[in-house]
């Protein structure tokens, strides 16, 4: 019997983590009244291009894996 | 044509037969005198005819015997038959099972050569588009949590 952690379980230990960090920094942000809408609109459109842009990224990836 | 000298009963006959069947007269004879000398004492007449009243009696019975061996042999044909034929079909449902295990096990291997050769081609890019996955995400969440 194998009981190794392999790499794919290492790493989907480490996205939920991730998520987690963000659900959590992106809570805090929404019961900060007075800086929930501060942020800066270039801040917020660099955001908003990033999470796009690691979407696209995390799209690209599955494909690439169910293709083999 | 063949001549033949024959004693019945004490008296001779000269009689002809073709050729080659000699013997066999001979040996006909000779039964007829056998039952006729069963009878001895009486006439000639009477030795003979109680000759041919034993040997019509031996003839019937032994009609009576093949007509009641034939019901037997008819069962014991239709038996032979019928055994012959479940043989024939065990035969061939054993060749069909024999057919089949040899395709289940050709399936087996080529499920077992292609099984560990395809296993590993994919596992590794599945890791390595998780491990970068989670690159991406971490590096998002560390600017998300920098947010002013």
């Amino acid at each position: 019997m194998e009981l190794d952690l392999d790499e794919s379980s290492l790493a989907i230990g480490r996205i939920e983590r991730a998520l987690s960090r963000i659900e959590k920094a992106l809570a805090d942000r929404a019961n900060r009244p007075e800086s929930a809408g501060a942020a800066p609109a270039a801040d917020q459109s660099a955001l908003k291009a990033e999470v796009a842009a690691v979407i696209g990224e995390l799209d690209r990836l599955i494909a690439e894996a169910d293709r083999g | 044509m063949a001549d033949v000298k024959l004693t019945i009963a004490g008296r001779p006959y000269d009689l002809h037969c073709e050729d080659g069947q000699e013997s066999q007269l001979l040996q006909l004879a000779a039964v007829v005198d056998e039952k006729a000398r069963e009878m001895p004492g009486g006439t000639e007449v009477r030795q003979l005819l109680f000759a041919a009243l034993m040997l019509a009696d031996d003839a019937q019975d032994a009609k009576g015997k093949i007509e009641k061996s034939e019901p037997q042999s008819d069962s014991l044909r239709a038996a032979v038959a019928l055994a012959e034929s479940r043989e024939a079909t065990a035969r061939d449902e054993l060749r069909a099972a024999v057919t089949r295990e040899q395709a289940a096990l050709k399936e087996l291997e080529a499920v077992l050569q292609a099984g560990p050769a395809a296993a590993p081609s994919t596992k590794p890019a599945h890791d390595r588009a998780l491990l970068q996955i989670a690159d991406r995400i971490e590096a998002l969440a560390a600017k998300v949590e920098q947010l002013p």
